[in-house]
């Protein structure tokens, strides 16, 4: 039977990357080399997923990282029959933050079994949770009856459009999309217990002098600032090119020599 | 010595920096000439411009250039500086370390160069000197958050989880009251790492307390669910657990471990079938379309619950067409009982035993058909697997199937595993194409075939099906386009059958690409340990770094290490091979010393044909290219192959040398692969290095001691050992002795022993192998004998075509006629093609 599990969060079933990159390959013609896929799983850990043969007798546990049923099962290597690879959009055009399915495939011996669907909702979802994703958007090609099927009816995605000789051989692409407010967080509830706690460490710290708060504030402002600096310069680094040379090239630092 | 520009030069070589940064790289070169024209001995200039001329792809030019900078400026921070990031673009990380370090020393403010040399320490897992680099970094900017979470897993990776954790904390502790906002998912995954680190000391109790201080604001919420899970069981806090699991599975019920953890929480005995079933059953009602709860149970179901059971699960998926069933069903098999079970429920499918089937309309009949289809799509399947196998059976069911449903992928597709299984790989590729032909937009069908072609030794139809999904204007066209892609399976399957055409330029050729991909895949990190501190991502990429560590673990470089020692050990053996297959004597008989000759000859000519034949394809491309500049997309120039046909690789001068190369991982990461430490022992052995040789040996028996490739080797070693114990060292032959008595004992009669071994085993054709080599071993002057029981062990009940393949491979190494084997195996087995001498 196929467990569906996390790709990079936790537990962790990272080395799996080659065998999905195997699945992809196996299935389909859009193809990326290991270190796109690394480049998914290491910025959205939470947004991939795989679905994987479970092994004759269930995983081993307590091998190499010493944790406990679900902790590890590195090493391990079960056949992978499908999965999710996820991302958010780096430069949404709309500016509103939103998910992109990169890649999904399930191999033509397992489906009808509903893998698709399943890995679909749990990245869905972790957009939404961890992102606060507005929606959801993939491309598909216009032949694929299947996929559409299970876009449209079952997850309920819209068609935004069609998208012109969008695949490599020249077929149409439908761009399509599902939104995901309804799945986001209460921040605001969470913000409430932020201050509750707060408070309440407060009373129990016995008065930290309100100087040294600002200070801190102040500090925490300077922290800020660079990591947005920080962050900003990631972005432009990465700079992920569509098609074929998608990949992670630029994401190498100019190695800047100062004088 | 450093030299003064004056201000014009020194506004040029600004201009230079820039240049280069801003990657204008021509533009540098001419700016940095500017300079070096009257400054002809400013080192930094000149390594600048070697900097920029590595990045156009001369880099041994870089080198001569920055070596001569480096004479000419000994104290210049910038010299050292290139000349480390030119090592390290050569990838030798040890000497680009050492440069970086002098660079620093000159210059022990300099940000740039203290953050190459952390990136580097961090490649190269010195993590001593990565958490010297860390500490200094972040003193040098402690505002910065990813500066304290780097020295944490600093800290981490180097084993000490207590100073890990307190950094993590000292910069909380800056934090105080201004929590930041839940969306700074930076902060949301510090916390959940010092949660994981707090973990792994063991302290559950304190992880778990920590846990739920900060696990409502972490938005991967799936993390924190899992975690919490995952500690209550193992606290044994039961029926927290139980809710924690609950949960889980109401977010994903398709996940076996979240059942397992529940089931554990409830304390539920393994052997309490009923009240593991009416688990199963609620999570069934909960989800009807899921699949996991309905399969578990015929996992531990027995008797005439299993019966009912299964015969429920096999009606609603063959009504509903899952083609996956069978793959899902067959892990029962290892319960022969259940096999019956199930082979005689299906059977009785066909003959109208399923229930609630009776309905007259037009609709039901179309339904009929297809649950009818279903099942003989089934039972083709099911006959064609090793457990429950009959060839025969399941031919006439797939043939069924395809007559219902001709168009059906799946069922042309089973039809050519038939025939592979027949021992036909000929037949098998035939049909596969069929398979393909029927959809032929799936790439799943056009892979399928492929590898068909391959498993026939068919390398260039494979690779032709192969490019009707490639780009073919890369350079070197769909081949070129599979190893960028990283095609390992397909790499992998090419070179295999190269090997068994003894084609072993071509062999090692692929090989090495895999070998190479595995290369770049541990390389690709390297960007990562900067990149992953920006994103904040720390436990993924932690992850990620513990996985790079074990990288050659995974069985896809298994498979071609295995693959490219036996390529070098025959190549060992038979140097002639270097120069193509040469042919045997008739019949695999050992071949005279002139017709050796005259193969030689032949295979000689052959090979410069093949030679001739790609350098004019490679004149060809290069004049095509002229015309049109061939670059890759991101503007690199890429490279033409030399040695397309692996020529190089295989001339080499120590091909055991070089099977060390793809041993010395696999022996590390997979030392529970018997079969590898079987070769092992082959490649030490011929190198007489007598005590790694031993080493594998012993390995292999405590893996299993009656391995019959580990049973010849202990005959083989005795032997050597016994021939050369005098010349040996003393403290290396009372390692030996010592060691080796364990294994097999001085006073053991060899030749009783070996009979014994047969014996003992004499319904495994594997081992009845191995005793006729260690008989021949023992007594030369047996092989008659020899020859007759191995083509008697075609009558062992359980032998199976595979076997009888290695049989004939056997009887060339014992340079003996194959015909009376292969003869009488073709009777064995009709349908099979593999037993055709040529």
């Amino acid at each position: 039977m196929v467990d569906i599990v996390p790709l990079s969060s936790y537990p962790s079933y990272i080395d799996l990357l080659p065998s999905i990159q195997t699945c992809n390959i196996t299935n389909l013609p859009e193809n990326y080399f290991l270190k796109y896929y690394l480049y998914h799983a290491l910025t959205w850990p939470q947004l991939s997923f795989v679905a994987v043969v479970r092994p004759k007798n269930g995983y081993k546990t307590g091998g190499n990282g010493g944790a406990g049923i679900a902790g590890d099962v590195s090493g391990q290597y079960p056949k992978v029959v499908g999965y999710v690879l996820a991302k958010m959009e780096e430069e949404p055009a709309d500016g509103k933050p939103h998910g992109h399915i990169t890649s999904l495939s399930v191999m033509r011996t397992h489906r009808r079994l509903g893998i698709a669907e399943r890995l679909m909702r749990m990245s869905q979802r972790a957009m939404a949770e961890s992102h606060r994703a507005h929606y959801v958007s993939l491309h598909v090609r216009v032949s694929n009856i299947a996929a559409l099927r299970l876009y449209r009816d079952t997850l309920g995605f819209e068609v935004e459009k069609i998208e012109s000789k969008y695949y490599a051989d020249g077929e149409d692409a439908y761009a399509m999309h599902l939104k995901l407010e309804s799945m986001w967080m209460d921040w605001k509830a969470i913000e409430k217990r932020d201050r509750a706690e707060a408070k309440k460490n407060k009373k129990e710290g016995e008065g930290g002098a309100d100087d040294e708060e600002e200070e801190d504030d102040a500090d925490e402002g300077e922290a800020v600032g660079d990591l947005g600096k920080a962050e900003q310069n990631g972005e432009k680094m990465v700079n992920v090119k569509i098609g074929r040379a998608l990949g992670v090239g630029d994401l190498v630092e100019k190695s800047d020599v100062q004088s | 010595m450093p030299q003064p520009l004056n201000s014009k030069d020194q506004s040029l070589f600004r201009q230079v920096v820039r240049n280069f940064e801003q990657k204008q790289y021509k533009k540098g070169i001419k700016t940095a000439d500017q300079v070096l024209r009257k400054n002809p001995k400013h080192g930094d200039t000149q390594a600048m411009k070697a900097l920029i001329m590595s990045h156009l792809g001369q880099l041994e030019e870089a080198f001569v250039l920055a070596k001569e900078a480096l004479r000419n400026d000994m104290k210049s921070h910038i010299c050292w500086h290139v000349y480390g990031l030119l090592y390290r673009q050569e990838k030798n990380f040890d000497e680009a370390i050492k440069a970086y370090r002098f660079a620093l020393r000159l210059d022990p403010e300099s940000q740039p160069i203290q953050r190459d040399l952390a990136l580097l320490q961090m490649q190269m897992r010195d993590f001593q000197g990565y958490i010297q680099s860390r500490s200094a970094m972040l003193q040098a900017r402690p505002g910065l958050r990813q500066n304290w979470t780097a020295l944490a897993i600093a800290h981490h990776l180097s084993g000490d989880l207590e100073e890990a954790e307190k950094v993590l904390t000292t910069y909380e502790d800056t934090l105080k009251d201004g929590i930041p906002p839940v969306a700074d998912m930076e902060h949301s995954e510090a916390c959940l790492y010092k949660n994981t680190i707090i973990a792994e000391t063991g302290n559950l109790e304190r992880a778990l307390e920590h846990l739920e201080k900060i696990g409502y604001r972490c938005t991967d919420v799936l993390a924190v669910m899992e975690l919490k899970a995952d500690y209550l069981l193992r606290l044994g806090r039961k029926s927290e657990a139980e809710e924690a699991y609950t949960a889980l599975l109401e977010r994903n019920p398709e996940n076996s471990v979240y059942y397992n953890g529940l089931i554990q929480a409830k304390g539920i005995p393994e052997t309490d079938h009923k009240a593991l079933k009416a688990l199963y059953d609620e999570w069934v009602e909960k989800n009807p379309r899921g699949d996991a709860a309905r399969r578990i149970p015929l996992d531990f179901l027995e008797g005439e619950d299993f019966k009912q059971a299964v015969d429920a699960y096999l009606q609603r998926m063959l009504k509903k067409g899952v083609p996956s069933l069978f793959a899902n069903i067959k892990f029962l098999y290892s319960n022969s009982a259940k096999r019956d079970v199930v082979q005689s429920l299906v059977e009785g499918y066909i003959s109208g035993k399923a229930g609630s089937q009776a309905n007259g309309s037009a609709e039901g009949k179309q339904d009929n058909n297809e649950f009818l289809t279903s099942t003989y799509y089934f039972l083709a399947q099911h006959y064609t697997y090793e457990l429950s196998r009959n060839l025969t059976k399941a031919m006439e069911n797939v043939d069924k199937a395809i007559e219902l449903s001709p168009k059906a992928v799946e069922y042309q597709l089973t039809k050519a595993r038939v025939w592979k299984h027949h021992g036909n790989p000929v037949k098998a590729a035939e049909e596969m194409e069929k398979a393909r032909l029927l959809d032929e937009k799936d790439r799943y069908i056009n892979t399928k075939a492929a590898k068909y072609r391959l498993r026939n030794n068919e390398n260039e139809k494979g690779l032709d099906l192969m490019s009707k999904f490639t780009r073919n204007e890369t350079v070197g066209g769909t081949l070129g386009d599979l190893h960028e892609m990283q095609c390992v399976w397909f790499l992998t399957e090419d070179a295999e059958a190269f090997l068994r055409q003894k084609k072993l330029g071509l062999a090692l050729k692929r090989f090495h690409s895999v070998f190479n991909i595995f290369e770049t895949w541990q390389e690709d990190q390297f960007d990562f340990h900067s990149f992953s501190l920006r994103k904040g991502m720390v436990r993924a990429y932690v992850d990620m770094v513990r996985w790079e560590d074990r990288l050659r673990e995974h069985p896809f470089y298994t498979r071609i290490a295995l693959g490219a020692t036996k390529a070098y050990l025959l190549l060992n053996d038979q140097p002639d091979l270097a120069h193509g297959p040469i042919a045997n004597g008739p019949n695999g008989t050992e071949i005279s010393e002139e017709d050796r000759k005259k193969a030689l000859k032949k295979a000689k000519k052959e090979q410069q044909r093949l030679e001739k034949i790609e350098s004019d394809k490679r004149d060809a491309r290069k004049a095509a290219a002229a015309n049109a500049k061939s670059q890759s997309v991101d503007g690199e120039v890429k490279k033409e192959d030399a040695d397309p046909l692996g020529n190089t690789l295989v001339q080499t001068k120590d091909a055991l040398k070089d099977a060390m190369k793809f041993l010395t991982p696999l022996l590390e990461l997979s030392a529970q692969n018997i079969e590898a430490q079987c070769l092992g022992f082959e490649v030490y052995i011929r190198k007489n290095k007598y005590l790694p040789a031993l080493k594998c040996l012993s390995a292999a028996h405590a893996i299993d001691p009656s391995n019959p490739t580990l049973h010849l080797q202990l005959l083989q070693f005795r032997k050597t050992i016994d021939g050369v114990s005098d010349a040996l060292p003393a403290q290396a032959a009372e390692v030996i002795d010592t060691e080796f008595e364990k294994l097999l004992p001085k006073s053991q009669n060899l030749e009783e022993w070996n009979e014994s071994f047969l014996s003992a085993n004499k319904n495994s054709v594997a081992h009845i192998q191995a005793a006729l080599s260690g008989r021949q071993l023992l007594k030369p002057d047996s092989k008659a004998q020899c020859e007759k029981d191995l083509v008697a062990s075609l009558d062992t009940p359980a032998v199976t075509i595979e076997e009888a393949v290695v049989a004939l491979d056997l009887l060339s190494k014992w340079g003996s006629d194959q015909t009376a084997y292969a003869e009488k195996a073709s009777k064995k087995w009709p349908e099979s093609s593999v037993f055709q001498l040529n």
